[in-house]
């Protein structure tokens, strides 16, 4: 049928060739998006940081970067876990992408053994900035040398609307409570209230309770973490506890963030996270007090989570990333800092007139938390990095046994001591404060 | 049927309605089974979707209604408008089609090779295959963000693809195996009785009617990929996919963005199935009856 000279190209030849080319294209394109879309905004230094990671504070954070500094920076942000992953598989395969590391103390600590590098010649570049000598001690990891700059900080604050400080039994003062007090007044709201509950704690799954556990009850009751975690205090503290959460709000264990259940109405009194409170007042202005923790037997116990900016030992953008750190330790970029994500200054920083009540009151209540005579500063775990949330859990076991389950106090504590124990055996890390920093491993008592 | 054969000239019997109310009680109960399971589905989408779309003063109110008082859609373009939401997303989109077609084109002939030969080891074969799924995906990842690294494809979509290839491939192997074997021999014989090649009877007779198990297949692959944070996170820096970039911090946001999250989560994978869903239902119409 066909003609001889048209047989070289029939249409089966000429379909196979398309054909053959479609596939070449679809590679191409493969090819062509094996790198992906760039997540990152621009192509600045590179600022990794375990900070600010929810999309609207992360965009605020951005936008205050761009106004501090001239250059160009991306703000990457990572969880704890992979953050250290991170830093130590780019400095192990000698390829380092970033430039600048943000991340709270204990994010930092782990980075400590060579992959940071000193920050003694920074500080002293930036001179007197009125940084607390307590977190400047913090920045040296327990070695003789500062390894970051600290850059912002947060605490955690109890709220109350005016009508509760109202039922505050008569004679106590509400910014000098102590833990009997506390107590005293959430019976007082109950009863106010129709014998229904009024103080709040975020003991839902992603709520902060243990950090109240781990830098308020355990430091105010027995001056420690860690090392007095089974001691005859402790048992006391759990006592306390159980006779405050039968005065608590029954959803309490659904609670995340407070300031939901506040502007909710569901809740009067409350503790929580400053930037987890800092909404209600924001909302509903003139109605909320924000307070400083009470103080127990053996002080006013509170946790301080400070943020530090830590140079990578190896860095490929050295004089940027150091310009950028003295860009944000400035007095007005820590102020911004405080407007923008409500994180505190830690350097001395003059309030401007014009700043939120609702953050200039958790500024001086979290003044007031550290400045009392009788502070006991304490911090969230040091040196555990993705292994944390197994403290956590020991101390969120307990709550659940002890105060939900009624679990004997005695034996529950031993027991998880015992759970405690081994971990800390594993990881072989000193103890951090209000626990004595000395020694190579921290042992409970 | 008794009534009409049975003659005209004595009395009728009575008849029998039980057995068809009793089956229309039964066709009652199954439909009312499916709008319950429907509605047990659906519900919590429609929720979130109503959630990710009404404004923030309405989100606090309490107690709450169930349809928001106010519609607002500032949530949700601020979320999108946030940096690197959008590329993400499409990172997560070349991430999960990648990962399905390079999952198939590596899976299916091994599924194909377990359900048509016997060999010396299959039965160690199907159990180790599933061992990439034993070690948590922390461990891996470390390891093999240095590899990356070292190779220079770190911080690239093909690195996270690769690795949700590897998680993927169990599931392939076992779903296709399972499915090569309900396309009966005889067909793929008879094909090569007329004339085909082995590729080609494959190509012509089993792939058409595996069809089915392989889009079930790409949907598992697909749902993996896209859900998959903490190799993503380890693995790129500033490539991110979707659950990397916004997602993992979702829990730590204001309820308003969680539903914001949750609705930008929830849509591509739906549309996904929507689009799988024909071969699907194929499946449970021939091979699965």
């Amino acid at each position: 049928m066909s003609r001889p000279g048209a047989s070289r190209i029939s249409r089966r030849t000429v379909l196979r060739g398309i054909a053959a080319s479609a596939a070449g294209a679809g590679i191409a394109a493969f090819a062509s998006g094996c790198t992906g879309f760039a997540t990152t905004g621009n192509s600045g230094l590179v600022f990794l940081s375990t900070q600010f990671r929810p999309v609207e504070e992360a965009e605020r954070f951005r936008e205050l970067l761009r106004t501090v500094y001239p250059a160009e920076v991306s703000y990457v942000t990572s969880e704890e876990g992979p953050f250290i992953g991170q830093v130590r598989t780019q400095h192990d395969a000698n390829s380092v992408q970033f430039a600048l590391l943000g991340g709270v103390h204990g994010d930092l600590a782990p980075l400590v053994d060579g992959y940071l590098a000193e920050a003694d010649g920074l500080l002293g570049e930036l001179g007197d900035l009125g940084i607390p000598p307590e977190y400047l001690d913090l920045a040296k990891l327990g070695t003789r040398r500062s390894w970051y700059v600290p850059w912002a900080q947060a605490s955690y604050l109890l709220a109350a609307d005016e009508d509760a400080l109202g039922q505050l039994p008569p004679g106590v003062r509400e910014d000098e409570l102590s833990y009997d007090d506390l107590l005293d007044w959430a019976i007082a709201a109950r009863r106010a209230n129709g014998n229904r509950p009024r103080f709040g704690f975020p003991a839902g799954p992603a709520g902060l309770l243990h950090r109240f556990l781990q830098g308020y009850l355990y430091p105010s009751f027995t001056g420690g973490q860690i090392t007095t975690f089974r001691s005859p205090e402790a048992v006391r503290a759990w006592e306390y506890l159980r006779e405050l959460w039968a005065n608590c709000v029954p959803s309490s264990t659904t609670y995340e963030m407070m300031q939901e259940a506040l502007v909710a109405g569901e809740a009067t009194i409350a503790w929580d996270h400053m930037a987890r409170l800092v909404d209600a007042p924001r909302t509903q202005p003139g109605r909320w007090r924000l307070l400083p923790a009470p103080r127990g037997p053996r002080g006013l116990g509170y946790m301080a989570v400070v943020t530090g900016l830590g140079l990578p030992a190896q860095s490929n953008d050295r004089a940027g990333a150091t310009d950028l750190i003295k860009a944000l330790s400035t007095a007005s970029a820590q102020v911004e800092l405080l407007r923008a994500n409500a994180f505190l200054p830690v350097v001395r920083a003059e309030l401007p007139d014009d700043l939120e009540p609702a953050l200039r009151m958790s500024a001086e209540a979290v003044d007031a938390q550290r400045a009392a005579d009788d502070a006991i500063l304490a911090l969230p775990p040091v040196g555990l990095a993705e292994r944390e949330g197994e403290v956590t859990k020991v101390f969120q076991d307990c709550f659940r046994s002890i105060v939900l389950g009624g679990a004997n106090i005695r034996s529950t504590l031993d027991s998880q001591a015992r759970v405690l124990q081994r971990l800390l055996d594993e990881l072989r890390v000193p103890c951090w404060a209000p626990d004595p920093v000395t020694g190579a491993r921290c042992e409970v008592a | 049927m008794t009534a009409e054969t049975a003659s005209t000239s004595r009395v009728l019997p009575p008849v029998d309605r039980a057995p068809l109310r009793r089956r229309k009680w039964r066709r009652a109960g199954v439909q009312a089974a499916c709008v319950a399971i429907t509605l047990f589905m659906a519900l919590p989408l429609v929720f979130i979707a109503l959630a990710a779309f009404s404004g923030r003063a309405a989100l606090n109110e309490f107690p709450k209604s169930l349809v928001p008082s106010e519609f607002a859609v500032d949530t949700m373009t601020s979320f999108l408008a946030g940096t690197g939401t959008v590329p993400a997303l499409g990172n997560s989109l070349l991430v999960g089609c990648y990962t399905v077609v390079l999952s198939l084109l590596f899976g299916a002939p091994a599924g194909y090779a377990l359900a048509r030969h016997t060999f010396r080891g299959k039965d160690a074969y199907q159990l180790f295959v599933l061992l990439v799924r034993a070690l948590p995906i922390v461990v891996l990842s470390v390891p093999l963000a240095t590899m990356f690294l070292n190779f220079g494809i770190y911080d690239k979509v093909v690195s996270v693809t690769l690795v949700h290839t590897a998680l993927a491939m169990p599931t392939t192997v076992l779903i296709t195996a399972s499915i090569f074997v309900s396309v009966p021999t005889d067909v793929e014989e008879a094909a090569r009785v007329f004339g085909c090649t082995k590729l080609d009877a494959v190509r012509r007779t089993v792939l058409p009617l595996a069809l089915p198990g392989l889009a079930a297949a790409s949907i598992f692959t697909f749902v993996l990929s896209w859900n998959e944070v903490l190799g993503a996170a380890v693995l790129t820096l500033g490539h991110r996919t979707l659950p990397a970039q916004v997602l993992a911090s979702l829990a730590e946001s204001p309820q308003a963005y969680r539903f914001a999250g949750g609705f930008a989560l929830v849509v591509p994978a739906l549309v996904f199935i929507a689009v799988m869903r024909r071969y699907l239902l194929n499946m449970w119409g021939s091979t699965l009856r």
